[in-house]
């Protein structure tokens, strides 16, 4: 029992130093998330056309998800790229009012005289329950502003300027599904199609979830993938190269304390392989 | 979470205090613990359905049938015509509601047709949703064992296509139970699915173990760097 505890006081201690010094080490590049950067940036939006982001992630997987939500949001805001944010979880309306906003603040504070504004760069269409259904009735409708109906303020999607004029499917250019849940991530795969258009899919998975994401990223139906926090951070690093202003210091820090941990983990299990070989050893009666 | 205005910092200390009282059973069972795991499950069960109604119910389907989102302009005139097919959506509510004759011994059958329609839409949807998400797999499974390109050959590529061919015949086959495989060269190869399955659940179980790091890493995170401050604030130290 003492033992454990001294286990968790040494990944609590692992992680909180970085954090505590804001020591951070330049992330690992991941081909997967290069390449979902290169897709979102070589898009071409024209107008009328859109991006759907679900972000179908709560508390429980905010630690991941929030970080490849906020990467994705900034990329598409810096390109201009009008954002129709919702969700298939019930939990996520803390993240999809939060999130865009606090990423369009940042562009601002990054680049003043220049706005990033509700209505302009996302609306936010909230929860809307049904799953599969749903989708199922997203895709098949002939205006997608109409479909969706309100935002989560009450006002008709179809008001604000950039999405009054959506239409079906087919001017969908790009779906991320940010999502630690079983199922979700399917649902769209399976039917956010319609009549062989099948929009640019990408993904930001947590670490759970990723040996399940590979395949679809190896059968080619997902374009992009951000695994976990990794995924997220060498992501935000590309959009420094290209972005030198856009602040990705907090998020370079829980990767690092994250490979922190993952060092004294491994420490751990060397240690504790070598101790039961140890004490087996001097069990072993003599002769 | 917006620590900026006292309801912010609040927000941000009870958080914390959430955080230290479910850690707090790392050290042992303890009632503080369990306040706040009820207090979680509570919020959780309570959240969910009061998110349905505000969110969807209300406004996507309550309030056009009662004709509320139309606007009544100070001429009488108003923004649109009344859409007598929203009333519609009571037909498939009312059909909906047939489920909670489960509770009744004599009408119980009623249910039962709501569960049957439900299960015959269900399976209707997996069916179309495994042609959209299997057959892609199924072809993209299809890899050149030879990879060339421009005519040079590719070994990193052939020697990756080459291992994916061979790991996905042999882990189908240590599934193939259909005939007697003693003896068979398919009985043979069997086990040499087995490894190959250890070293991908060992994958899953690596990836599980950094996910459940990334949660400590956030929740450390909030503890010493936003929750310290908001202590300190409402404290009157910072």
């Amino acid at each position: 029992m003492k033992g454990r505890r001294l286990i968790y006081l040494a990944m609590i201690v692992a992680v909180s130093v970085p954090v505590l010094l804001g020591f951070s080490l330049p992330p690992s590049r991941l081909v997967s998330a290069e390449r979902m950067y290169s897709v979102v940036d070589e898009m071409q939006v024209n107008p009328g056309e859109v991006a759907f982001v679900w972000l179908d992630f709560g508390p429980g997987t905010l630690a991941e998800n929030e970080p490849q939500a906020q990467v994705l949001l900034e990329h598409l805001f810096r390109r201009r790229i009008p954002v129709v944010l919702l969700s298939q979880y019930q939990q996520a309306e803390a993240a999809l009012q939060r999130i865009p906003k606090e990423v369009a603040e940042s562009l601002e504070r990054e680049m003043p005289g220049q706005r990033w504004a509700y209505g302009e760069a996302w609306v936010n269409a909230g929860f809307r329950p049904g799953g599969q259904i749903f989708i199922q009735a997203l895709v098949n409708a002939p205006d997608l502003s109409k479909f969706l109906g309100r935002d989560v303020g009450g006002m008709p999607i179809a008001h604000y300027p950039n999405f009054s004029t959506i239409g079906g499917v087919e001017h969908v250019k790009l779906v991320g599904e940010i999502t630690g849940l079983v199922g979700v991530l399917d649902n769209i795969i399976q039917f956010f199609q319609k009549g062989g258009y099948r929009p640019t899919l990408v993904h930001g998975c947590t670490s759970i979830t990723i040996p399940e994401a590979y395949i679809f990223v190896d059968s080619g139906q997902l374009k992009g993938l951000l695994e976990g926090i990794a995924g997220a951070a060498w992501y935000s690093e590309v959009l420094k190269q290209h972005h030198p202003l856009s602040d990705n210091s907090r998020l370079l820090v829980v990767n690092t304390a994250l490979s922190s941990a993952h060092v004294v983990l491994i420490g751990l299990i060397v240690l504790g392989n070598i101790v039961a070989l140890w004490g087996r050893r001097s069990r072993r009666p003599n002769g | 979470m917006d620590s900026t205005t006292s309801w912010g910092l609040y927000t941000v200390f009870v958080g914390g205090l959430g955080t230290l009282a479910i850690f707090s059973f790392l050290i042992k069972e303890n009632p503080f613990y369990r306040f706040f795991e009820h207090l979680f499950i509570g919020i959780a069960a309570g959240l969910g359905p009061m998110l349905v109604v505000r969110d969807f119910l209300w406004p996507n389907i309550i309030e056009p049938m009662l004709g509320r989102t139309i606007t009544v302009y100070p001429d009488g005139t108003t923004s649109a015509p009344y859409q007598p097919l929203y009333l519609l959506y009571l037909v498939p509510m009312l059909f909906g509601c047939l489920y909670y004759f489960i509770y009744s011994r004599r009408y119980s059958w009623l249910a039962k047709v709501v569960i049957g329609f439900t299960l015959g839409a269900s399976g209707a949807l997996a069916i179309r949703g495994f042609f959209g998400e299997v057959i892609p797999q199924i072809t993209g499974s299809f890899k050149p064992l030879v990879v060339m390109d421009q005519g040079s050959f590719m070994l990193a590529e052939s020697l990756n296509n080459i291992l994916f061919v061979v790991t996905l015949l042999l882990v189908l086959n240590y599934f193939f139970f259909t005939f007697g495989r003693e003896g068979s060269l398919q009985g043979k190869a069997a086990p040499l699915g087995r490894p190959l399955l250890m070293v991908c659940f060992g994958a899953f179980f690596g990836s599980t173990v950094m996910a459940r790091l990334a949660l400590l890493v956030e929740r450390v995170q909030f503890i010493v760097i936003d929750w310290f401050a908001a202590t300190k604030t409402l404290l009157g130290l910072g």
